[in-house]
């Protein structure tokens, strides 16, 4: 007769425990029965394969046509794989555009064409840090060509981690590691952008849809400031272009995108988890890693020949009022000049590019730009010893 | 090349019209052998250069096992095969890995050593080819494989795009025989696998990247304390973000083989309505867990020996499947938290074997809602970057941060929430059942408007999505 342990061992050996010993016939065809079948649902396929793509034609054309009713119209997405498209353009003599929306949606890149003998080549993003674009063309051997640089301050020093600086080192990275399947999704994706005004990648995406539920947060919930809705389209080149509604005077688009600049541009409270003095070193210690990282960049490029300007463009309203607070000249604009001994562009300072006035307080309308880059040309020149 | 990308959609309607165009049986199987090495050097051409290597080395190695007499030199072309294929993996995959720990053992006994790190690029889906491939040589080991004359048909049971870089792992031994005869399509198959496509599609881009996936990461990448609630929702995001995510992609892949007449097993079945560990590793990465069983744990002894053997195989076999999901620690610690759980699982089931209210309705419900809180605990160190983090989650876990913040929006807490309910109850209906009854069972409008619904929903993401978790695998 087995003992107690001798049982409880024989229990411990039991294989349906885990693992059970594969079959006869497992062993034979090594996993599974050789002529292993799927079982196929026995409905009628095609009458509802029928029904569903009529209702998924009819479903999204009705969403098109409610896209197109409240304002929306076709523009290409500024995704990491039309900005790759756009930096693989960079030649070793180009004239490039880095930075901010401002430079995005303020520059023409045709006037800018008939002033410096050169198309230039739109790198700036929406919402970013122009620094890693500039470390990457400093590190580019290649290059030796002429760069715009737009400032922002706060986005200009934002340290690492932070979405202005991780959206643009996204686009940086996919522009040396871009596989061709991803090269030719955007191929692909472009003539469907160009005609279909649903397909916003930052604001009408399901995601996008839920994020703007009016449902009440918890007093401390980390709520993402919302992005302003579409008021630009975008081209093959990556020009930025303000759309009429938001250039109109007094319009419900223009009025809520200056509502929403405000809070993007005020400084979000340090983390609870560390002491507010420790905090504030550690920026201060981040942006003064950044002054020095954007000499040493700069310092790099011309070297090699390169030249960099630097440009405030034109803000307006409550923000440049917040801007000016928060952001003052000396504090960051100054440093940069100092630091590079790069020439920069105040558009404060000359009475020909200040008299413009931004509609939604933060870019130029696509009129204005022409006009502003004509008048920027001559000042570019003489920076950049042309 | 990822499923959810316009690339793919254009290439795989330009593969399937050309397959079902053409007449001859060897075409269609040339056809696919160059449509699959496209899909995989679509990320990175010379990747398909290895690929191609090693399918061709283990082709020749299987015949020479096969034609080799006696056991000795059997098993030397085994290992020959064995070698080649872990040091490619453990080369691109574990290099670093391995260099940063040999510096840290010298650095214990005092020698400071500075490796070199090594700009080694990943190649895309290794773990999983070099998996299908090797299933190959170690069948014709075990002699329940007899080598196949075609190359190219080795070359296609390796690389046939649907399975090559995310698995199911699927072995020579169960894709060959589909390679003798030409596919056929049965009444409804080609309409099912778009419909399976359709799922797995919408288990990827919406349930796992738009539900879950922000959560997740907002969770995990947190550097301050959090409260319990938060962190258990985190969790419970990226158990159902890893659960979509990569079910997804094998739904995905069942359904395009299934367009092209081919039939790949689950890998997948409801596994977070698994009663015991057991229990979810039948259910959870099946090719995976039976790869491991047949070709390491049965070798190993099995049951068929004493109990702490026994207990150690599995930890053993835990530890290296943790190993194959990734070069780091964290995995490790993964794998043996599961290889421990299955450990006392097996006595807590031999303790209770006789006892009848260990089987009724609650004891079951009770031990389900355990597993799956233990997955999750476990998932803490498969989703960390590093320990810190993952014991900052554990400390919040379990109430370590009563002052910790609650970051989560109410939306997003709404959404984990209704996610995994919805899914865990699906599992739960589904468990004993699979999808194919499910549907027979519905009612066709349902079926109807839930296919509908879900390529709505697939459309209306646009395609704002992340490359699959399991592809760095």
């Amino acid at each position: 007769m087995p003992s107690s342990t001798s049982n409880f061992k024989r229990k411990l050996q039991l294989p349906r425990l885990f693992f059970r010993k594969p079959s006869q016939l497992e062993r034979v065809h090594g996993g599974p029965p050789l002529e292993y079948e799927r079982p196929i649902p026995e409905v009628p396929w095609r009458g509802i394969t029928v029904v569903v793509v009529l209702i998924v034609i009819a479903a999204t054309c009705a969403w098109e046509f409610y896209c197109r009713s409240i304002g929306y119209g076709p523009t290409l997405n500024d995704n990491e794989d039309l900005w790759t498209m756009a930096r693989r353009g960079v030649k070793p003599e180009s004239v490039v555009i880095i930075g901010d929306s401002r430079a995005w949606f303020d520059l023409d890149l045709d006037e800018l064409q008939k002033g410096l003998s050169k198309r230039p080549v739109q790198l700036a993003m929406g919402g970013s840090c122009a620094y890693p674009v500039l470390a990457d063309l400093a590190n580019d051997e290649n290059f030796h060509g002429t760069i715009i640089c737009s400032i922002v301050p706060r986005l200009f020093v934002a340290p690492p981690g932070t979405p202005p600086m991780e959206r643009t080192e996204k686009a940086v990275r996919r522009s040396h590691t871009q596989t061709p399947a991803q090269r030719v999704s955007q191929y692909l994706a472009m003539p469907l952008e160009e005609h279909v005004a649903f397909l916003k990648q930052e604001e009408l995406t399901l995601d996008d849809l839920l994020k703007r539920l009016p449902i009440p947060n918890r007093p401390y919930a980390l709520v993402s400031p919302r992005l302003p809705p579409y008021f630009g389209t975008l081209d093959r080149e990556r020009r930025a272009r303000m759309i009429e509604e938001c250039a109109r005077p007094g319009s419900e688009l223009q009025r809520r995108i200056q509502q929403i600049w405000l809070p993007l541009f005020t400084p979000p409270p340090p983390p609870t988890y560390i002491p507010k003095e420790e905090f504030g070193k550690k920026m201060g210690a981040a942006i003064e890693a950044r002054f020095h990282d954007v000499a040493m960049a700069v310092k790099k490029l011309r070297a090699r020949g390169g030249k960099i300007v630097f440009v405030r463009f034109p803000h307006s309203g409550e923000l440049k009022e917040l801007e000016d607070r928060e952001t003052p000249r000396r504090g960051i604009w100054d440093r940069v000049i100092k630091e590079t001994g790069a020439p920069g562009i105040y558009y404060e300072d000359y009475p020909e590019l200040s008299g413009f006035n931004c509609p939604e307080w933060s870019h130029l309308s696509a009129g204005d730009s022409v006009e502003f880059s004509k008048r920027l040309v001559p000042h570019l020149r003489k920076a950049l010893q042309m | 090349m990822l499923f959810n990308s316009l690339t793919f959609v254009v290439f795989f309607v330009v593969v399937v019209t050309a397959y079902w165009s053409i007449r001859s049986w060897n075409a269609r199987k040339n056809l696919l052998v160059g449509a699959s090495y496209i899909f995989y050097g679509a990320w990175n051409p010379p990747f398909a250069a290895l690929l191609f290597s090693t399918t061709a080395m283990d082709f020749w190695l299987g015949r020479q096992i096969a034609k080799a007499e006696g056991r000795h030199s059997r098993r030397v072309w085994l290992v020959g095969s064995v070698c080649m294929n872990l040091s490619m993996l453990g080369f691109f995959k574990y290099g670093n890995f391995l260099l940063q720990n040999f510096q840290w053992l010298l650095a214990r006994i005092g020698i400071i050593y500075q490796p070199p790190h090594l700009d080694i690029l990943l190649p895309v889906g290794i773990s999983f080819y070099t998996f299908h491939s090797l299933s190959y040589t170690l069948d014709i080991y075990r002699g329940v494989l007899k080598p196949t004359k075609s190359l190219r048909d080795f070359i296609l049971a390796v690389s046939f795009f649907p399975q090559l870089v995310a698995g199911p792992i699927v072995r020579a031994g169960d894709f060959l025989p589909q390679l003798v005869r030409p596919s056929s399509l049965r009444a409804g198959q080609f309409l099912w696998g778009l419909l399976l496509m359709t799922l797995g599609l919408f288990e990827k881009i919406v349930l796992a990247d738009t539900m879950l996936s922000g959560s997740a990461d907002r969770i995990f990448s947190y550097a301050g304390p959090l409260v319990a609630l938060d962190s258990w929702l985190g969790v419970m995001a990226f158990a159902g973000q890893i659960f979509f995510d990569f079910a997804g992609y094998s739904t995905c892949a069942i359904g395009a083989a299934l367009c092209l007449g081919f039939h790949l097993k689950d890998n997948f079945r409801f596994p977070y309505a698994a009663i015991g560990f057991s229990d979810f590793w039948r259910r959870w990465h099946i090719s995976l867990s039976t790869f491991l069983r047949d070709y390491l744990y049965i070798p190993l002894g099995g049951n068929q020996v004493r109990p702490v053997r026994a207990a150690t195989n599995l930890v053993i076999v835990m530890f290296l499947g943790g190993l194959w999901h990734g070069a780091a620690w964290t995995f490790v610690v993964w794998g043996l938290l599961h290889g421990s759980y299955l450990v006392v699982e097996r006595v807590v089931r031999a303790l209770l074997e006789n006892k009848d209210w260990a089987n009724n309705l609650a004891t079951r419900l009770f031990a389900g809602f355990a597993t799956y809180a233990a997955v999750c605990i476990a998932w803490v160190f498969f989703r960390a970057s590093d320990f810190t983090v993952a014991a900052r989650m554990l400390h919040g876990m379990f109430g370590g941060h009563a002052h910790g913040d609650a970051i989560l929006t109410t939306r997003e807490m709404l959404q984990i929430v209704l996610v995994t309910a919805g899914m865990i109850l699906v599992h739960w209906t589904l468990r004993d059942s699979n999808i194919e009854t499910a549907v027979m069972r519905l009612p066709r409008w349902i079926v109807t408007t839930a296919w509908a619904l879900m390529a709505c929903a697939i459309i209306l993401t646009q395609g704002s999505s992340n490359a699959f978790i399991y592809f760095q695998f």
